[in-house]
């Protein structure tokens, strides 16, 4: 399954290594625990830098949008295996 | 011509390896990159602008329509490109090479040449270079997205060598080891031979790059004019074009006549989600691609003089015309009106169309005259406003309203995003 959404979450990162690696989003109601950081990315919106990161637990991946002015999180993808 | 030392770097099936770093589950299965994502699941409408490297050896090739690629790979996974994460990436890579050389050409989205004679010294030192921007590659971005090098005298013969071994190759020429290198690809192989080229070299009784050099140079020059003349050094091995160094690149354009030199044309096309009889559709599309065009007009600080509207009708036959402007001008409203008129002239009512183009063309730089009436005054009060607010907050800041239904989707290209255009 493979959907374009852009749901509000919220997300336990550390701050690590110079890194930010996110490692627990709450969706839904449902607690997912990020197994693997796989790619970071940036893009302007403006003037504003969002941040993407492509992580993924045992069976999911997850696109997460950090917004760095809001500071507000999203689930913006999300494809699950099988 | 000094002995020059040049990479050339090729990121390996660039986007589908992108996207299986960023998906674990996408990794070891053929996947295809898709030119945009589109609300048609099927995306029928849709060509492969990458297929992964388990893909390619399926068949699938780029450029293939998804169709086509699907019935030859029914378990491909169509994959909607994200433009702006390659373009992100692109521009990281590019800055990764530039720690170790200042004079790097990117030459596409997912190639770029770096001359790196002063800091390689000799060939172990650019092999050495060669491996460490591998290694670096690999820590920034994980092991999926992998680079085929080439190094060679030349940026031909790098390219040439880093293209005989993917994925993940490392190749080099060593400079008296060129003619024997050459003699091993075929004519194809080599940058600025093309399909239809390769045919004619063929005509010619011309199949190998032996029989280029054993050719005589003026009659290749009498029938290709100065191709012939690059075919024939190229045939040697030989290739006079440098890498300039952005520090260089700002002296010669200092010392030059023509400080800036503007694009030829500005433009853009788009195949619609459906074909469509409806010109109200048509029409709408035509503004929104009319007020991109116009918002690079004037982002770059560009007038146009022409214009030119293309459309693709569903059978793929093309249609095209063009008429210059009253005056230079720089306004999506009034490039959509001239193009609009155009379109009423040349569209054939009995077809349905599959893309609509636009594109405007002698360009030079400058800025629109204030405006005689009070009405025009204003329209030109508010586009300097809108272009405020979308350098703030993006592209997608504002609309028209009669285009808030029709949106125009970001397509993958080998060449450009369209997102930075």
């Amino acid at each position: 399954m493979h959907t374009f959404i852009h749901d509000p979450i919220d997300v336990t990162v550390s701050f690590s290594q110079n890194k930010i690696l996110p490692k627990l989003i709450r969706w839904n109601e449902r607690d997912y625990k990020i197994e693997t950081v796989n790619l970071v990315h940036t893009t302007r919106e403006g003037n504003k830098r969002i941040f993407y990161f492509s992580v993924s637990d045992l069976t999911n991946y997850f696109k997460l949008k950090l917004d760095s002015e809001y500071l507000e999180w999203y689930l913006v993808e999300l494809y699950t295996d099988g | 011509m000094d002995n020059r030392i040049y990479l050339h770097i090729d990121m390996n099936s660039y986007f589908a390896s992108v996207e299986q770093q960023a998906n674990p589950f996408l990794r070891g299965k053929p996947i295809a990159i898709t030119g945009k994502h589109s609300d048609d699941p099927e995306q029928t409408r849709s060509v492969v602008t990458t297929a992964s490297i388990e893909a390619k050896r399926l068949g699938v090739k780029t450029a293939m329509s998804t169709w086509q690629a699907k019935r030859i790979c029914p378990s491909l996974i169509l994959y909607p490109g994200d433009p702006e994460k390659y373009a992100d990436i692109t521009h990281r890579f590019n800055a990764i090479f530039q720690e170790f050389t200042h004079n790097v050409h990117q030459f596409s989205v997912d190639e770029s040449f770096l001359d790196v004679t002063e800091q390689a010294k000799d060939s172990l030192g650019a092999l050495y270079i060669a491996q460490t921007i591998r290694e670096r590659l690999k820590e920034e971005y994980g092991a999926w997205i992998t680079a085929s090098i080439g190094i060679g005298p030349t940026k031909l013969m790098a390219k040439l060598a880093g293209e005989s071994v993917k994925p993940n190759g490392l190749t080099i020429v060593y400079p008296d080891e060129l003619l024997s290198f050459i003699d091993t690809r075929p004519l194809e192989d080599l940058c600025g031979i093309g399909p239809k080229m390769h045919q004619r070299l063929n005509e010619l009784g011309l199949f190998t790059f032996k029989d280029i050099r054993a050719c005589d140079p003026t009659y290749l020059q009498e029938t290709f004019n100065s191709y012939g003349i690059w075919l024939y050094e190229s045939a040697h091995g030989k290739d006079s074009s440098a890498i300039l160094s952005s520090l260089e690149k700002s002296v010669f354009t200092t010392n030059s006549s023509s400080t800036y030199a503007p694009p030829k044309s500005v433009g853009h096309s788009y195949t619609l989600p459906h074909d469509t009889h409806d010109p109200l559709e048509i029409k709408r599309y035509l503004l929104a691609l009319s007020d991109n065009v116009a918002w690079r007009l004037r982002r770059d600080g560009l007038l146009a003089r022409r214009v030119k509207l293309t459309l693709r009708y569903s059978d793929f036959t093309y249609t095209s015309q063009q008429k210059l402007f009253q005056e230079p001008l720089a306004d999506g409203y009034k490039i959509f009106q001239n193009a609009w008129s155009i379109l009423k002239q040349i569209y054939c009512a009995e077809e349905s169309v599959r893309l609509v183009g636009v594109s405007v063309s002698e360009l030079f730089q400058g800025s629109e005259q204030q405006p005689l009436f009070l009405e025009d005054r204003k329209r030109s009060a508010l586009t300097k406003a809108l272009d405020t607010i979308q350098r703030r907050y993006g592209s997608s800041s504002w609309t028209r309203a009669t285009l808030l239904h029709t949106k125009l989707k970001n397509r993958s290209s080998g060449f450009h995003f369209d997102h930075e255009q």
